[in-house]
């Protein structure tokens, strides 16, 4: 059960050249949620098919009620799927929560409030029972990771908001997750911290080679960060288009103002039906 | 100016405006009842009679000064009192523990638990005496009646108060029951848990002197009611209303600090 730290593995930078393998596979999924009045039950998701390969990053986009997050949700075992497949590295979701290879970060950090900011990124290693020595050199390697270096003792309460989504990361990364999944993490805060964080998620991506599910419902911000842009609409949620994001890495902020971003983010916006 | 206006806002100032008024207030009702009633000691001396009667070296049984007596017995009261607040506390804990575990038990038991709170403590005390057959027993086991109830209904609004995402966390880490007590409900039930503890402290106290004065032996209360019948100076009564209101807040600010030394984050929180 215990991982083994080896940072100078994990931290191998992507070799694109390299073939990457099918990691998550959904096929006909539907999710339905029971009407509370007894009535029809309300469709969240219908026939969805997406594979999803190691190493990418891939969001899911899309307004209020298309059903992004309850993907991320099924994917993540927090949700119960009405019909249809999801395999994760061949086992189910189930499986794959039980094995701890999920890192979930949700839109409010959900910190805990009585730990300082190095025991909330420790968390999840006591509960995969690492060793203490091993978890302190991992907590300073995750903090390096994320730019919290000199705010290891500090409390959540003392943090801005930006930072406090910044432990919450690292503290989804600590258990080396083969699979983060991100529910719209930076929709709370504000533009210029936003931008930051996207840099450095894209860095730390970049790093540690894992598959990232990304729900958001900024346009721009999926078209910046992503592989692939899955974009699903509403009434029923449904994939109405998947876009390729042939967008050159390492990506500056700057390519924000370029034509093939510009052109990029028309494209998503139009493969919308029915909003 | 702005320092005087610092000076006024600060909230050590409220205090201090808070007891001149209080002593204000006493010594115009003991210098009017000074003037009209026969032995205004009884109704309302004033304070400097009361320090006088602590301070004073006249012996009122032969051994001990009042304020000697006033102490010892207030020694014994607060033990009671100390010994059925922890009983109280450890018990309301479990029960909130156990009524968070199983539903069927919180459905159960909870009305029953109301129901004690709301017998009158002096209406309890005769049944438990005859239950126990013992007084000092009976002061400590209706000290832990009192805690138990606050601790036991705040702790248990604290497991229960845990937002959705971090039981969704723990989940997602495929954390044990144990884990997820011991890591995530525990902790974060700890400010209600003292909550109540801070509701508690002062009333054990208040119970236990009020129980007291149901029997004789030792304590608080007995002293206070043989002094209110005339058998020993009155001015222990007087010493025992000032020392119970100072033992009471004392017991509240304890709790306070001993808060604040199991959560370091309150602490910070302060600033």
């Amino acid at each position: 059960m215990v991982n083994v730290v080896n940072f100078e593995e994990e931290f191998k930078e992507r070799d694109a050249s390299l073939p990457r393998e099918t990691e998550i596979i959904i096929e006909n999924l539907s999710v339905n949620f029971p009407d509370k009045d007894g009535g029809e039950p309300i469709v969240a998701l219908s026939n969805v098919n997406l594979e999803i390969k190691q190493g990418e990053f891939i969001s899911l986009l899309g307004p209020s009620g298309c059903g992004k997050t309850t993907l991320l949700r099924t994917i993540a075992d927090l949700q119960e799927k009405s019909s249809g497949t999801i395999s994760v590295r061949g086992l189910s979701p189930r499986e794959i929560r039980l094995q701890k290879k999920y890192g979930i970060v949700f839109q409010s950090p959900v910190l805990y409030e009585w730990r300082s900011v190095r025991r909330n990124v420790c968390m999840p290693m006591e509960l995969l029972g690492m060793p203490k020595k091993d978890r302190t050199k991992r907590v300073t390697k995750m903090l390096e990771l994320v730019g919290l270096m000199e705010f290891g003792e500090k409390y959540p309460h003392e943090l801005s908001g930006g930072m406090q989504q910044r432990v919450n990361i690292a503290r989804a990364l600590a258990i080396r997750p083969e699979i983060l999944l991100m529910d719209e993490p930076f929709s709370a805060l504000d533009e210029f911290t936003k931008e930051k964080l996207h840099e450095d998620l894209l860095r730390i991506w970049q790093r540690t080679n894992k598959t990232i599910l990304f729900v958001t419902h900024n346009i721009q911000e999926a078209v910046f960060l992503s592989d692939r842009v899955v974009v699903l609409s509403p009434h029923p949620g449904r994939v109405s288009a998947i876009v390729d994001i042939d967008l050159p890495r390492p990506r500056p902020i700057q390519m924000k103002e370029t034509q093939e971003f510009n052109a990029l983010v028309s494209k998503v916006r139009n493969s919308f039906e029915g909003v | 100016m702005i320092q005087i206006k610092k000076i006024l806002s600060s909230k050590y100032m409220v205090t201090l405006v808070w007891v001149l008024g209080l002593i204000l207030i006493w010594e115009l009702g003991a210098t009017v009842i000074e003037g009209t009633k026969r032995s205004p000691e009884n109704v309302l001396p004033h304070l400097h009679q009361i320090l006088a009667s602590v301070f004073t070296t006249n012996k009122v049984n032969g051994t001990q000064t009042a304020f000697q007596i006033v102490l010892s017995n207030g020694g014994i009261t607060l033990l009671r009192a100390g010994i059925g607040f922890v009983i109280g506390a450890g018990l309301g804990f479990l029960l909130a523990l156990i009524m968070n575990l199983f539903l069927p038990i919180e459905k159960i038991l909870f009305p029953y638990l109301m129901m004690i709170q709301m017998i009158p403590i002096l209406g309890m005390a005769p049944i438990v005496l005859a239950i126990t057959k013992d007084i000092n027993k009976s002061r400590i086991i209706i000290a832990a009646i009192l805690t138990f109830y606050p601790v036991a209904t705040n702790t248990l609004a604290g497991f229960k108060s845990v937002e959705k995402e971090k039981h969704e966390l723990m989940y997602s880490l495929a954390a044990s029951k144990f884990e997820i007590y011991r890591k995530l409900l525990i902790p974060s039930s700890l400010p209600y848990f003292f909550t109540g503890l801070k509701i508690s402290a002062p009333m054990a106290i208040t119970a236990a002197i009020l129980v007291d004065t149901l029997q004789g032996g030792a304590g608080l209360g007995t002293v206070l009611s043989q002094s209110l019948k005339h058998a020993t100076t009155i001015y222990i009564f007087w010493q025992i209303v000032f020392l119970s209101a100072i033992i009471g807040i004392l017991s509240f600010y304890l709790m306070v600090l001993l808060e604040q030394a199991i959560s370091p984050y309150k602490r910070k929180k302060k600033k």
